[in-house]
């Protein structure tokens, strides 16, 4: 089982706002004693409390939530009265709370006392404990601390003294920065205007108009804030797999982190945790060379990798350095000319490794990454030095909330590229065509050109003689992009098309401009060749990597600790992974991303269950064969049957959980 | 019972859209077309600092006589939004439950209201259908 700082402190928050839940629910049941729907609340806040509480190594939490859930189920099921074991569950939270906090164990008379009742109240023995306010059972009533009889389990460390935290739904923040987004647009345009209208401007009034702009300034940034989060916090697997795949190739690695406190909006970081893990296994596989080789090179048989983070103005890079063989001297001698070492080594199919293995012969290429970050807003760059070692860097903004675009004009269209694509604006003066390909001669380089309205497929009249040309790193390389003319560069608010219009997939979204009008923001990730001269003008997008088929995992799983756990177990392991909250999300998902490849399910969730997600996806004609994996914090024989029989194709018990396992399932069934 | 609709015209023939599925409507306005999209994709429109795609109903449904589009309902489902270009908005009003069914998949029945046949849209299917799609 996996220890790392970040998941105990994701289970934390969690089961800190599943307790207060059940405290809210006990509270509720003293004035409507025994409404069935809080009953199923609560117990499936102290189900799901175990369940997370067993993953991450908690065996005291772990007891006494099943302790508590315990209770629940038998007085649910002889109908006993509430109110008979509320003052016993206010306890098993209130020691559940405490052990969070990281206080002493001392929780086994309260397991032994929820014991007891369970059997008196199945006995249907009167109710030993008499109901008082919970309030008053706290002080009156302390459990006595029985002598443990089991060796201590792992205590939970001490957290460490917190800041005030509140977990707010990512649609909210989402929306405040939308609105916070444009609330500074709206304010740039006004001040425009009055530019515009030559007004006479007093002293007095350009004081206030650059105080407000400094305010807004901080709000943006304060708002920005709230959605970024550390790169740590997905890091945290890294080194294991990096230890493992080096195993695996007989080959000796270990990773170092820096900067892991450096931050980024959790939208992009979330987006780019399967890219760096492929960077990673590159690193080892491409990289790092055979202890007798290094040691022949005189260096140490340990190869060190370092994953580096950096916040660079607007951007944050993200580096992969590893000291192995570096990229030969011939590969680097091919960049210059407008294609650099990056695109070589993000071409299909290229390979600096001798053998295609296990490793080099699954999941993304780097060709994906590439077109992910470019997806981003941001650019791929690569360093190397025969015998030293390769770095690749990821160069992401910081932020997707506003994206600075370069805006030009093509037709009658807006067409926005993402700043940090677009290398120069030139003039396509000294342009040569050679066999219908057309290519820009720049300061001795020579980048194949094309036409924006070929590219995207705009209906638009012949260009001018000597065009505007926008140099653009796109997946094929660099390319001179021409239009009619350029506007200027633009803050936008990106936003994404919706599933309705999810296939296509040449823009990154649109924007409204300042003057109503809406523009189309390219994706310079999905232009992956240049199109002939006056070619027949349709897109040049290829599916993405989430379409491959094969690789990708959906985690269908309510609590959040379980979740985060399993996607960077299945992330490290070279998995594509798509998660969802219950069952109903799961099925959607399913029915819209054609390459999810296996269901990892939890049993117990909200709205649609893992049984009766099994059962929907074994009746839907184009899925019944998609294997899914059950696992669940249940641990009776009739459970297992029950999921058997609903035609899942493995069950997993929480208590027995760890990586190996579920991996190991995983492989098996979708046999890489 | 009576369930509210928007009746809206393409050509000469009458559908309703199921109120409930309706946010607003509104004038066409500027359309920016989408290049490399599908026929049933009329492009984008902005509402509010928001961008709407919008699509032409009578190309989705097939309809025989074209119309030319003037309105927009901007259709809801499940936190999507797409708007419906149609030739006029008629009435919002009630109709029949009762109806015979119809072999278009969008359609999820046909029903007479005031003398003249109206196709009734399934809009949980329409946009299922825009999805499949996906704008190509």
């Amino acid at each position: 089982v996996t220890g790392e700082d970040e998941f105990l402190d994701i289970f934390r928050e969690e089961a800190a706002e599943r307790l207060d839940t059940i405290d809210g629910l006990l509270v509720g049941l003293e004035a409507s004693d025994g409404d069935p729907d809080a009953v199923d609340a609560l117990f499936r806040e102290f189900h799901t409390i175990k369940g997370a509480a067993g993953v991450v190594g908690f065996d005291d939490l772990h007891r006494l939530a099943h302790a508590a859930e315990d209770l629940l189920a038998t007085a649910r099921r002889t109908g006993a009265p509430l109110s008979a074991v509320g003052d016993a569950l206010f306890r098993a939270a209130g020691e559940l709370r405490a052990a969070l906090a990281g206080e002493a164990p001392r929780e086994t008379g309260v397991v032994d006392e929820l014991g007891r009742l369970s059997t008196a109240v199945a006995a249907g023995a009167p109710m030993p404990f008499a109901h008082t306010s919970a309030a008053a059972t706290a002080t009156a009533n302390p459990a006595p601390p029985a002598p443990r009889s089991v060796a201590p389990a792992a205590p939970v460390p001490p957290a460490p003294a917190p800041e005030h935290a509140i977990r707010v739904p990512a649609g909210k923040l989402d929306q405040l920065l939308d609105l916070v987004g444009e609330t500074v647009l709206q304010r740039r345009r006004l001040v425009r205007e009055f530019e515009h209208d030559r007004a006479p401007v007093t002293h007095e009034l350009a004081d206030q108009i650059a105080l407000a702009d400094r305010l807004f300034g901080e709000l943006q940034e304060s708002a920005v804030n709230m959605r970024t989060v550390p790169v740590r916090s997905v890091t945290g697997p890294f080194p294991r797999a990096v230890r493992e795949i080096a195993l695996d190739e007989g080959k000796q690695a270990e990773l170092d982190l820096i900067g892991g406190d450096t931050e980024l909006d959790r939208v992009i970081l979330e987006r780019i945790v399967d890219p760096l893990v492929h960077l990673l296994r590159n690193a080892v596989h491409h990289g790092i060379e055979p202890p007798a080789e290094r040691e022949a090179a005189g260096k140490p048989p340990l190869g060190l990798i370092e994953l580096r983070a950096e916040q660079r103005g607007a951007l944050v890079e993200i580096t992969v350095a590893d000291d192995g063989r570096g990229v030969p001297e011939h590969v680097l001698a091919e960049s210059g000319q407008g294609v650099t070492l990056a695109d070589i080594l993000a071409r299909a199919g290229f390979s600096t490794a001798g053998a295609v293995t296990d490793v080099a012969g699954r999941g993304v290429g780097l060709d994906a990454v590439k077109r992910q970050v470019e997806s981003l807003g941001g650019r791929l760059e690569a360093h190397s030095r025969p015998g030293v070692g390769t770095e690749i860097s990821l160069l992401v903004p910081l932020t997707l909330a506003l994206l600075e675009v370069l805006l030009a004009e093509r037709g009658d269209q807006v067409i926005a590229l993402p700043l940090a694509s677009v290398l120069e604006v030139a003039h396509a003066g000294s342009s040569h065509e050679l066999g219908g390909r057309r290519s820009l001669e720049l300061r001795g380089e020579v980048l194949p050109m094309a036409d924006l309205a070929d590219l995207l497929g705009i209906d638009a009249p012949a260009l001018a003689e000597e065009p505007p040309a926008l140099v653009t790193a796109v997946a094929a390389g660099q390319a001179a992009l021409l239009c009619d003319a350029v506007i200027g560069k633009e803050e936008a608010m990106v936003r994404p098309f919706g599933p309705s219009l999810a296939g296509l997939r040449t823009y990154m979204g649109a924007t409204v401009l300042g003057d109503g009008r809406v523009a189309l923001i390219a994706d310079p990730g999905a232009i992956v060749d240049i199109p002939l001269a006056r070619a027949t003008r349709e897109t040049s997008a290829r599916p993405s990597a989430e379409e491959k088929p094969g690789h990708t995992v959906l985690v269908v799983e309510d609590s959040l600790t379980v979740r985060a756990l399993q996607r960077s177990i299945l992330a490290s392991a070279g998995y594509d992974v798509e998660v969802a909250a219950d069952g109903v999300e799961a099925l959607d998902c399913i029915r819209r991303h054609r390459g999810i490849a296996l269901v990892v399910a939890d049993i117990d969730m909200p709205r649609m269950d893992g049984i009766a997600l099994v059962e929907a996806i074994r009746a839907d004609a184009g899925h019944a064969a998609l294997p899914v994996v059950l696992v669940t914090a249940r641990t009776g024989e009739d459970d297992r049957r029950r999921a058997m029989r609903a035609g899942a194709d493995v069950y997993l018990e929480k208590a027995h959980f760890d990586q190996d396992a579920l991996l190991g399932a995983v492989e098996r069934l979708i046999g890489r | 019972v009576n369930a509210v609709h928007v009746h809206v015209r393409l050509g000469r023939e009458a559908y309703a859209i199921p109120v409930t599925h309706v946010r607003e409507v509104l004038d066409i306005g500027a359309i920016t077309p989408l290049p490399g999209s599908g026929d049933h994709v009329l492009g984008l429109r902005s509402l509010r600092g928001h961008v709407v795609p919008v699509f032409d109903l009578a190309t989705l449904l097939q309809t025989r006589d074209r119309g030319e589009p003037a309105r927009l309902c901007v259709a809801e489902r499940a936190g999507s939004v797409a708007g419906l270009a149609v030739d006029e908005v008629t009435d919002v009003a009630g109709l029949p439950d009762e109806g015979d069914p119809v072999e278009s998949p969008l359609v999820e029945r046909s029903t007479l209201a005031d003398g003249r046949l109206v196709g009734v849209i399934d809009a949980d299917e329409l946009f299922a259908e825009l999805d499949r799609r996906g704008g190509r």
